[in-house]
């Protein structure tokens, strides 16, 4: 793997190989594998042995980057590539050159795996696990106030949540605590910024809602509906911020996780269906809609009775617009393709 | 928690090893191939370098070039151990790559052991790709260097009684039809042939063929943009010779032994199965691995992990049964 790693590298010199790292670990956490497991992954993608001990010497592993239990002699320990995991365990790797670029997250992320993997769990020992707290529904208002105050967030003040897939191409990154939160949708990096925060461009990018530090899952979660209504190049980035108070509810029926009705498709055979409820939701008049499609209004007054027959209700007026609206941007979180990876070499 | 993508399609989920090296694979080798990325895949599935792999495992290699398909000069290696006498066990080696891109030292890192520690004589070729080199090039390729290797005994240290035709993905399907057409057309007779995870069918009618789109490596899109590279128009209809595809041949009977291993998390799955079963049913020997959690060729991307190194393990056991001294 670490031959891999050299290859994305070459093939894309932008690329985040850390995040590659962390996302591999992540599903290793998730997975629950074991130890020889996780010490095969360190060492595969180091290119060399990896090793693991207790410190009163009870239990010690040593694996190669091929999976196999290494039997040779252990050269003597480097105090540069050893990483304490907790108190009575420590991790390193065996490599007679210079450290590679990847070898301290590589570390950083085995003792962090191999801890939990020993029950001595991730609270309190590292800081970035902290953001999985932060993010996570189930996690009580109190723990997310521990572990924000751990990374250095103040209760008191606004935060948003910014969320974007690996793969996403950043122009200025903004500062913050950052991590790979494992989500249905695949790992998604998340970044917590101050509700003010210094102008950054990313695509595709989702930017949450300022909430206090004690709800930023829910942030979280409307960064992940953001991130899902976007449409590159056409829309790179999407705040949460746009859609007011009708972003919790889209989170919230996002999360149910059943398929949910799609009201709009019994539309979609028009061609011109979605250009034009676009255009209907986005302006205040049919005339405007009309200058904006650039046909003529009585054209638009045609399709809108069209929409009208066909789902039910008038779209132009009273709560009528309201479900329009709402369908609309259902229907585009039900046919997001915006976090499948891109092909390589296509951005 | 997640597999990484949403679905309706019901699928078994790849092991938890298995989806962390995705997380770093997915980088160099994408789910979905497309014909616009085959000139992507020519850079980022080209071997590395291997000098130094070969230095270390002291395997002495001859670059070599013999006449394909119609005359043509091709390029193959011969690699034996460095202290190899006489005639050895063979093994003719068709690399992969969805007969699109990869060469003749892509994946051959897993054969390596064959080599050191059964002291094989082991050739692997730089057989013509498609689309440029559509069918019947890349088979026939192949098979031309079989009748060399088998020619030229002697010269390049193979025992004639022992030789086995291997290849992983397209190279599985290649070393399928091979088996095939040495036996319809009395050509040197082969002790084994071992398919990995093997390419086989082009009509992508299997229920494993729709199961995986756009997550692991090597789906139905990718498949359809390998085979149509092959076959052009011919893909899918009634034209298509079993030496291309060998799930077309209607008699599996008289084959040689045949590995057949296979992910139950890949495309690849219904057809490998079907394949073994078909060589059991005419009366032949198959031994055949689904692997729980594996995706396509997850040895070759991922070989530290326990699913990767259990297949490895089987295979060079079965080798080292049909072909050691």
């Amino acid at each position: 793997m670490q031959e891999l790693l050299g290859r994305i590298s070459r093939l894309d010199p932008s690329s985040s190989l850390g995040l590659r790292v962390i996302a591999c670990f992540d599903e290793l956490i998730v997975g629950n594998v074991n130890t020889r497991a996780l010490l095969a992954a360190a060492a595969a993608l180091a290119g060399c042995t990896a090793g693991f001990r207790q410190v009163d010497g009870r239990r010690a592993m040593r694996v190669t980057p091929k999976g196999q239990i290494d039997e040779t002699a252990a050269p003597p320990q480097r105090d540069d590539l050893v990483v304490r995991a907790g108190e009575d365990l420590i991790v390193w790797l065996e490599r007679a050159e210079t450290p590679g670029a990847n070898d301290a997250i590589i570390l950083e992320r085995l003792a962090l795996s191999i801890r939990i993997r020993h029950g001595r769990g991730p609270r309190g020992l590292d800081d970035r696990r902290h953001l999985g707290v932060l993010t996570d529904r189930v996690s009580s208002p109190e723990d997310r106030l521990d572990a924000a105050g751990s990374l250095g967030l103040v209760a008191s003040r606004s935060y948003r949540v910014v969320a974007a897939p690996l793969f996403a191409v950043w122009e200025a990154r903004p500062a913050g605590p950052e991590d790979v939160i494992a989500t249905r949708f695949g790992p998604i990096h998340a970044v917590v910024v101050p509700e003010h925060h210094e102008p950054f461009r990313a695509s595709p990018c989702g930017l949450g809602v300022a909430v206090p530090a004690s709800d930023l899952d829910r942030s979280f979660r409307s960064a992940l509906v953001a991130l899902r209504l976007c449409d590159p190049p056409r829309e790179p980035l999407v705040a949460a911020d746009a859609y007011g108070g009708l972003i919790d509810l889209l989170a919230e029926v996002d999360e149910a996780q059943h398929a949910y009705a799609d009201t709009l498709s019994v539309v979609v055979e028009h061609s011109w269906a979605l250009e034009t409820v676009a255009a209907l939701v986005t302006t205040q008049t049919v005339r405007e809609a009309a200058r904006m499609l650039n046909i003529h209004h009585s054209t638009l007054q045609a399709r809108c009775d069209t929409l009208k027959a066909n789902l039910g209700y008038d779209p132009l007026h009273g709560f009528g617009r309201t479900r329009l609206g709402t369908a609309f941007l259902l229907h585009r979180l039900n046919r997001s393709n915006v976090l499948d990876m891109p092909a390589p070499g296509s951005t | 928690m997640h597999d990484g993508t949403r679905t309706d399609v019901p699928r078994p989920g790849f092991d938890a090893e298995l989806r962390a090296g995705l997380a770093v694979v997915g980088g160099m080798f994408p789910p979905t191939i497309t014909p616009d990325l085959i000139d992507f895949m020519r850079i980022s599935y080209a071997s590395p370098p291997m000098a130094e792999v070969f230095d270390e495992r002291r395997i002495d290699v001859t670059e070599v070039s013999f006449p394909g398909y119609q005359g043509a000069d091709l390029g193959a290696a011969v690699l034996r151990p460095c202290d190899a006498e006489g005639a050895r066990p063979t093994v003719l080696y068709a690399h992969s790559g969805g007969l699109m891109f990869g060469d003749k030292f892509s994946g051959v890192d897993l054969v390596l052991d064959w080599v050191t520690r059964l002291g094989v004589t082991l050739v692997t070729v730089d057989y013509r790709l498609a689309p440029e080199f559509g069918d019947p090039f890349a088979r026939e390729d192949m098979y031309a260097a079989l009748e060399w290797v088998a020619a030229r005994a002697k010269d390049l240290g193979v025992r004639r009684d022992r030789i086995l035709v291997a290849g992983a993905s397209a190279g599985g399907g290649l070393a399928a039809g091979l088996a095939l057409a040495a036996r319809d057309r009395g050509g040197p007779r082969l002790c084994g042939q071992v398919l990995d995870y093997p390419m086989l069918d082009d009509r992508l009618l299997t229920a494993s063929t729709t199961q995986f789109d756009g997550v692991g490596v090597w789906d139905r899109i990718s498949n359809q943009t390998g085979w149509q590279a092959l076959l052009g128009d011919r893909c899918g209809g009634d034209e298509v010779s079993p030496y291309a595809a060998p799930a077309r041949a209607r008699d599996l009977g008289g084959l040689p032994p045949a590995f057949i291993d296979v992910g139950a998390a890949e495309i690849f799955r219904d057809e490998a199965i079907d394949y073994a079963n078909r060589i059991w049913q005419a009366g032949g020997d198959a031994e055949l691995h689904v692997w729980s959690g594996a995706f396509h060729a997850c040895d070759i991307f991922a070989p530290h992990t326990s699913v990767g190194r259990a297949m490895i393990r089987t295979r060079n056991d079965w080798v080292e049964k049909v072909l050691a001294d």
